[in-house]
């Protein structure tokens, strides 16, 4: 076998963009790669520079996902449980890992939005279903993070009627610069200081016995209902649809192509651990803290963690908890509401790039800041219902998600789109027994959000029913996916690693099968059941 | 509207930013149906509808196309009652359409057995 795969290198341009400003040189924080330099990187050195380039969707994306949310509710499970959840961090991290990939697999080699693809292969009902989906669910989600400014600025005793405001400005002035390089920047620097937390393991000082007992899975009989619970809602915070939309999209505009796509599934392992190290010092930093301390059921809010810290581990840990979780609130609140505009725009068709300033791209980023701004004024509404916005949002998120990963899983099985480059099976049998995990899981989570009274024997049973069921119905869907295997050979490697899709309108239209209409329509009327159920118990909460 | 005999002056050194907007509004140009849209308007003003008749493509197909042209500023919208109807922005998007349509067919006269486009060899004849 030769080394060099062809004596010119390919322009790595991808045949189809929905906006122009999506091809060309890749302009990452750290480093450049021009997009007629797509030859082999032979020298560490090469490959080192190129990574540095390409490093960016996959970490930002991470990070931005231990958001305020997040740390609250690793946060709680490590001041309620100790070290005894540690272990759901092992198991999130290849569930993480496998959909964000898949997700930037799509972008880099199809060259079209999360969104735009739904609209294309599954038409205009989808797309409308997944997209309002997106749009309601972000809003919460940006409100918890407005709210996690608030209350981190509140522990300097900021107040939040400043705060708030400040945050949202500088959001906006930050993607509006129509520089994707700073704004890329700009992210990274909120990540360093949201990194910080890992001091947090550090000062905290756990002995290495305590930390490997909490990555076996032990029931504790007496405490298992608000365990489950925990548990769940860490899944349900920790993995959400706006991720898929925004890493997807921001691959694209980052200008990855699929001759990248080996950097780009190394820049996505990297925030994968990023986050996986994140999440566990807050939770070992916090089993620390509170290890000694009486009720152990106490958690109110992540201000009064950041306190606790302050309290128990010196003041220096609870003023690095707080700094990270306004970090880590401002990268979700910037991660969240783009993933939000570039969905609207994609749709809409209008012109949708970081490279592109306020003027040049007026919806997108005007889009934006409508979301930016309506959160934020949301959180300053004087006695506005903030904690049960909070807690519903987690219900909300888990029971989208299941729509979310299988419209993922079938978008990465269409062969029109990824061609050589569409899942392995293993793959599919991995996604479809995380899908029908999560199913099942945000059953329980919203079942006991709705009926409390209910006990949690009756939830189980209920849910195993529906799992059997949707195991089943996936079953059918993948079944008839196309296989990996199939697509027409006779490509050389390097054309089979630098595949990318033709241009959107030249595609031939999905063939459409009664069992893959039959489970998407189950799905979406289970997933509407949910959503209405959610919303009455939320109005009976609000109402009183 | 902008006389298109109208003399420029020379393009080059080509600003940057400038190279940016022009490459905007040739990534517009850049897609075989929204050609045939362009192309459709070449005559006249058209509603969606009419559009839609002469290019043969779906309803959903068009619109999209033509916010896609409408957002790059190569036609503009003007609302007649209930109907959008659609123009071509002026003179230079016209003339930029008969340059590269005169110097595509040049190519192919040149090489015509080449050209494999059967639709393409049509509208040429």
């Amino acid at each position: 076998m030769s080394t060099a795969a062809t004596p010119f290198p390919r322009s790595a341009d991808r045949r189809s963009a929905l906006d122009r400003a999506h091809i060309g040189d890749i302009h990452g924080a750290f480093g450049s790669v021009e997009c007629y330099d797509t030859g082999p990187r032979l020298t560490r050195r090469r490959q080192l520079r190129t990574m540095l380039a390409i490093l960016g969707p996959g970490l930002i994306v991470m990070a931005a996902d231990k958001d305020a949310g997040t740390m609250s509710v690793f946060a709680q499970a490590g001041q309620e449980h100790g070290m005894e959840l540690l272990w759901v961090l092992v198991v999130l991290a290849p569930l993480l890992y496998v959909s964000q990939e898949m997700a930037a697999r799509l972008g880099a080699v199809t060259g079209t939005g999360h969104a735009r693809l739904v609209l294309e292969r599954f038409g205009r009902l989808w797309c409308a279903f997944s997209l309002t989906d997106l749009l309601i669910l972000n809003f919460a989600i940006l409100v918890t993070e407005f709210i996690g400014v608030a209350l981190s600025l509140s522990y300097f005793g900021v107040s939040r009627y400043l705060a708030v405001p400040l945050a949202a400005a500088a959001l906006i002035v930050v993607s509006a610069t129509g520089n994707f390089r700073r704004w890329e920047r700009a992210m990274y620097a909120l990540i360093l200081a949201d990194v910080g937390v890992v001091a947090l393991a550090l000062i905290a000082r756990p002995s290495p016995s305590t930390i490997s007992s909490g990555l076996v899975p032990a029931v504790d009989h007496g405490a298992a209902t608000p365990m489950l619970l925990l548990l769940i809602a860490l899944i349900g915070t920790t993995l959400t649809p706006w991720q898929i939309f925004f890493q997807q999209s921001n691959v694209i505009d980052k200008r990855i192509t699929s001759r990248w796509l080996a950097y780009e599934r190394i820049d996505t392992a990297i925030g994968t651990a990023v986050f996986i190290l994140a999440a566990g010092a807050i939770l070992i930093a916090c089993a620390a803290a509170y290890a000694h301390v009486g009720p152990r059921t106490g958690f109110t809010d992540a201000a009064d963690i950041a306190r606790g810290l302050d309290a128990h581990l010196g003041r220096a840990a609870g003023a690095i908890f707080a700094i990270a979780l306004l970090n880590a609130s401002m990268l979700g609140a910037a991660a969240v509401s783009l993933s939000s505009s570039y969905a609207t725009s994609e749709v809409l068709g209008v012109k949708h790039s970081l490279h592109r300033s306020f003027t040049d791209a007026r919806v997108f980023h005007g889009c934006f800041a409508t979301f930016i701004v309506i959160a934020a004024c949301t959180v300053l509404i004087p006695g506005a219902p903030l904690g049960v916005i909070t807690t519903h949002v987690q219900a909300l998120a888990g029971i989208l998600l299941p729509c979310t990963l299988v419209l993922l899983l079938l978008l990465c099985n269409d062969a029109q789109l990824l061609g050589p480059l569409t899942n392995p099976r293993w793959l599919n049998v991995a996604g479809a027994l995380a899908v029908a995990t999560i199913l099942g899981l945000s059953t329980m989570l919203t079942l006991t959000t709705i009926f409390p009274a209910v006990g949690l024997r009756d939830t189980l049973y209920v849910t195993l029913a529906l799992l059997i069921a949707a195991t089943a119905v996936i079953g059918l869907t993948m079944a008839r996916a196309q296989p990996h295997e199939r697509f027409d050979g006779g490509l050389t490697p390097w054309e089979r690693k630098t595949w990318t899709s033709p241009m959107l309108e030249r595609l031939a239209a999905p063939a459409s099968s009664p069992a893959r209409t039959l489970g998407l329509a189950m799905l979406r009327g289970y997933t509407t059941v949910m959503v209405v159920l959610l919303l009455a118990r939320l109005v009976t909460l609000l109402a009183r | 509207m902008p006389n298109p005999q109208r003399p420029l002056a020379p393009i080059t050194p080509l600003h940057q930013d400038v190279a940016e907007r022009l490459a905007d509004a040739m990534f517009a140009l850049a897609t075989p149906s929204r050609l045939q849209i362009l192309a459709s308007l070449r005559a006249g003003p058209l509603t969606v509808s009419q559009i839609i008749h002469e290019v043969g493509m779906e309803q959903s197909a068009v619109s999209h196309q033509l916010r896609v042209l409408r957002d790059h500023a190569v036609v503009s919208v003007e609302r007649r009652g209930r109907e959008r109807v659609y123009t071509l922005r002026d003179g230079d998007v016209s003339a930029l359409l008969d340059h590269a349509y005169r110097h595509v067919l040049a190519l192919m006269g040149g090489d015509a057995g080449d050209a494999g486009d059967a639709r393409a060899r049509r509208e040429a004849s």
